[in-house]
């Protein structure tokens, strides 16, 4: 019995190490797609980075020579073989605009970004859950009806609105946080999340609005099922019934949705980034396109790319471990 | 500033470079004893790009590093070229050499004192084309760069160029950096300044420490830190909460806000810069002069000027710095006159109704955009139809700049007060900026012999009638100066020094904080 058992668990371990194997090989695969697609846009842009450099002091004899310092007039071909090479052999090269290495820039941003998007997620969820529950709970009652208006207007208002309603109450007022800036965390990890406090708090109203409805949805559904009821009639404290049995079965959904902001949230936070003049992916996304910094605008898109991929893989990984129900495959 | 006040100020200070309008509080103060020490936090507008002063052409990084670098040669507030890390300079009667005496003892960042073989690297690395310069053609005459000793440089021209010194003057090109510190420039900019460069996290902050051996004496402030706010509400913010102590370019529907406010000081001055309306000179119905001078008459150029600047600006016919000698006092801006505009379109062939043009206008400038949108309703009532389409800056710089795919748009020029880089490269057909494709033979004339009139008040008539000949054939509509603007907190002090005479640079030399 315990040796069938062991055969049980190394099959399952096999299947999971197949599926994710299998998952890997596919972003692998998706990458190399989105290299190319990103190279020939890219390079079907009008202007380029010589251009910006110079700005109006650019003349046809300068740009000439800039571009051919630059590196821009090698052949497509050689250009993509070198990008590509590049990234395998972790020689990321440099930006043209800023003549910084891409990759010390990348993770300083994606650490930027990263910081936000861990903080807004852990505040979205912090609100999200108990509220969802107490909604659910009190179904069609006033506490509902509270929740929901309030999960409404959190959708329906732009994260832009909060940005400016956080800045003018604890930054003009109250004085309580910064209203614009990052600072290292190396630096002073105080400063680096009371500068990380508003933008968060500000995503995270508008991500909490959904996972308050995701949550009450599933909850309302797993209260009404046959095994809530036996729980309850057992003589199980109310408390027990909703937050162990209730909630550990509705979290699932909740989690996956968290999981699939994260990706989306990474590369689309420019407008918070602006907002709080806090530069992280979205900023530099946004910089490399504005300035044609072809190589940093590559980098950026598949970085980008494979943060929501690895994030959606971590997610349906993280799934099974929650509800061992779900069988990959 | 409306037009008369703007011509009762420039009268007044004629000679007197930058024009700084002030705010009650650092007046008040600006007798008090300098204190030492504190970090100035500013809100700095724009985002720092290359920190390579020989490779990089935006205002942004210019600004900045006008506080690390130190020039061979700089201008005084009127604009006369001055000695900087020189004590002396020469000029040959034949205009063919140039000798410097330079200053003894005068310490580069990495604690190295300058000597003459400096100079000489850094004249030679901007004019290599290898380094990418942007200002490499300042070089394009000079024979030789000689030393014969430490303290001397000569420099041996192979044809006369009139404003080799004076472009000198500008960083860019004048710029003096430690032999071999060339490939380390773009990250570890390091040259003879008032401050050294600390560090820059690209987006956010750059940090500057005070240089204590600076030749012209150690800066008040500890250190300046160049916070980067591109949002200009943000930035705004950033002063009305405290947290910044000064931010350049206020938005232009704020700053009488802020005039208004008591708790902050606001600066204003001009000219930033001027803007001009394009017409491409390729494009059939602007090779006519009536049509172009027709074009002129429709704009009312004072309304257009409250109504895109905030009134925050002042009208001018001519685009040369409003003190320099070859600012041409006598042309004023046409008047607006509609039905004669009308009529001189349909005698050109033109009637009410035919004309259809696209303005092309950058969204980089956001008052270029109201300036086209008022721009139409005139056109209309002139019968033409005016069309607005909004480029970013990149495509405005290929579709306009370089490719010269346009009918009709505008810019602004920064800190081109030296004539000759002014008029040359802008309206010589053979000029680098002339993306208007314009072909005056009088003009090609003109600005040739100035490059090579050595008579300071000689070349300053050529230029003046340079401008009489834009004018005369509209070959642009020249609009108006762009004020400066700087909000600070009431503790900052020295704000009169900050402006560099260029109108675009900010120095933190002699500014201090209050306790």
């Amino acid at each position: 019995m315990r040796a069938l058992c062991g055969a049980r668990v190394l099959s399952l371990g096999v299947l999971h190490m197949a599926y994710v194997l299998n998952r890997l090989l596919s972003v692998i695969l998706t990458l190399f797609l989105i290299t190319l697609v990103t190279f020939a846009v890219t390079n079907i842009l009008p202007g380029d980075v010589a251009m910006m450099i110079m700005g109006t002091q650019s003349n046809p004899e300068a740009l000439a020579g800039l571009r051919q310092s630059l590196g821009l007039n090698d052949p497509l071909l050689v250009q993509y073989g070198h990008w590509v090479g590049g990234m395998v052999t972790g020689d990321w090269g440099t930006s043209l605009i800023f003549k910084k290495p891409i990759i010390e820039l990348l993770g300083q941003k994606a650490l930027a970004s990263a910081i936000i998007v861990i903080m807004s997620m852990t505040i979205a969820l912090a609100l999200a859950v108990p509220l969802g529950v107490w909604a659910a709970v009190h179904r069609d009652k006033w506490q509902d009806t509270v929740s929901s208006s309030s999960a409404l207007m959190g959708v329906s208002l732009p994260d832009f609105f909060w940005g400016i309603l956080m800045i003018l109450v604890f930054a003009r007022w109250l004085g309580w946080f910064p209203s614009s800036g990052f600072v290292d965390p190396s630096v002073d990890f105080w400063a680096t999340l009371r500068h990380a406090f508003l933008p968060s708090f500000a995503l995270g109203l508008g991500l909490m609005a959904h996972l308050t409805r995701m949550t009450r949805s599933t909850m309302t559904g797993i209260l009404s099922q046959e095994f809530i009821r036996v729980a309850r009639a057992k003589g199980l404290a109310e408390r027990t019934v909703i937050w162990r049995y209730a909630l550990a079965n509705a979290i699932g959904p909740v989690i996956t949705i968290a999981g699939l902001q994260i990706g989306y949230l990474f590369g689309s936070i420019i407008v918070m980034e602006s907002l709080f003049g806090y530069t992280g992916m979205g900023w530099l996304t946004y910089q490399a396109l504005l300035n044609r910094d072809l190589p940093l605008i590559q980098y950026t898109v598949v970085f980008i790319a494979a943060v929501v991929m690895l994030t959606n893989l971590a997610v349906d990984l993280l799934y099974v471990v929650i509800d061992p129900r779900i069988r990959l495959g | 500033m409306k037009r008369r006040d703007f011509l009762r100020n420039t009268t007044a200070v004629l000679g007197s470079g930058v024009f700084m309008g002030a705010s009650l509080p650092s007046a008040l103060f600006a007798q008090e004893t300098p204190a030492t020490g504190g970090t100035l936090i500013w809100g700095h507008s724009e985002t720092t790009q290359n920190l390579d002063m020989h490779q990089t052409g935006t205002a942004s990084s210019g600004r900045v590093l006008q506080n690390i670098h130190s020039s061979i040669v700089t201008v005084d507030k009127d604009l006369n070229v001055i000695p900087g890390l020189c004590e002396s300079f020469e000029v040959a009667p034949d205009g063919l050499t140039y000798t410097f005496k330079l200053r003894a003892g005068v310490k580069f960042h990495n604690g190295a004192t300058m000597t003459a073989a400096d100079v000489k690297y850094s004249f030679e690395r901007c004019k290599d084309p290898a380094t990418g310069a942007v200002n490499f053609e300042v070089f394009n005459n000079v024979a030789a760069v000689e030393t014969p000793d430490d303290l001397t440089v000569v420099i041996k021209m192979s044809a006369v160029n009139a404003p080799f010194l004076s472009r000198l003057a500008e960083n860019g090109a004048g710029v003096v950096m430690p032999v071999d510190s060339g490939p380390t420039q773009g990250t570890n900019p390091m040259g003879a300044g008032p401050f050294k460069f600390v560090s820059y996290e690209v987006g956010t902050v750059v940090k500057m420490a005070r240089f204590d051996d600076y030749w012209e004496g150690p800066s008040y402030l500890d250190a300046v830190e160049a916070r980067e706010i591109t949002e200009p509400t943000t930035r705004l913010t950033g002063l009305r909460t405290g947290e910044l102590h000064m931010i350049n370019d206020i938005p232009l529907d704020r700053v009488g806000e802020l005039q208004a406010d008591a708790g902050l000081q606001v600066k204003t001055w001009f000219p930033l810069n001027f803007d001009f309306i394009n017409m491409n000179h390729t494009f059939e119905p602007f090779k006519d002069k009536r049509v172009r001078v027709a074009f002129d008459m429709i704009i009312d150029k004072e309304a257009l000027m409250e109504g895109a600047l905030w009134g925050q600006g002042a009208t001018t016919a001519s685009p040369s710095f409003p003190t320099s000698a070859a600012y041409n006092q006598g042309l004023k801006p046409r008047a607006q006159d509609i039905e004669g505009a009308k009529a001189m379109l349909a005698e050109a062939g033109y009637p009410e109704g035919s004309l259809n043009i696209v303005f092309k206008a950058t969204t980089n400038y956001p008052y270029h955009i109201e300036t086209a949108q008022i721009l139409v309703e005139w056109f209309k009532m002139a019968g033409v139809n005016l069309t607005i389409e909004q480029l970013t800056w990149a495509d405005w710089l290929s579709q306009c700049w370089v490719d010269k795919d346009y009918q009709m748009t505008m810019m602004n020029f920064f800190t081109l007060w030296e004539s000759d880089f002014l008029y040359f490269s802008v309206w010589n057909s053979t000029g680098a900026f002339n993306y208007r494709a314009i072909n005056d033979p009088i003009i090609d004339d003109l600005t040739a012999k100035a490059r090579i009139t050595v008579d300071d008040a000689e070349r300053a008539k050529i230029y003046q009638a340079v401008q009489q000949q834009i004018w005369d054939e509209a070959h642009d509509i020249v609009l108006w100066f762009r004020n400066g603007t700087i909000g600070a907190q009431p503790a900052v002090m020295g704000l009169d020094t900050v402006v560099h005479p260029n109108g675009s640079n900010l120095n933190f030399h002699k500014v201090w904080l209050k306790a």
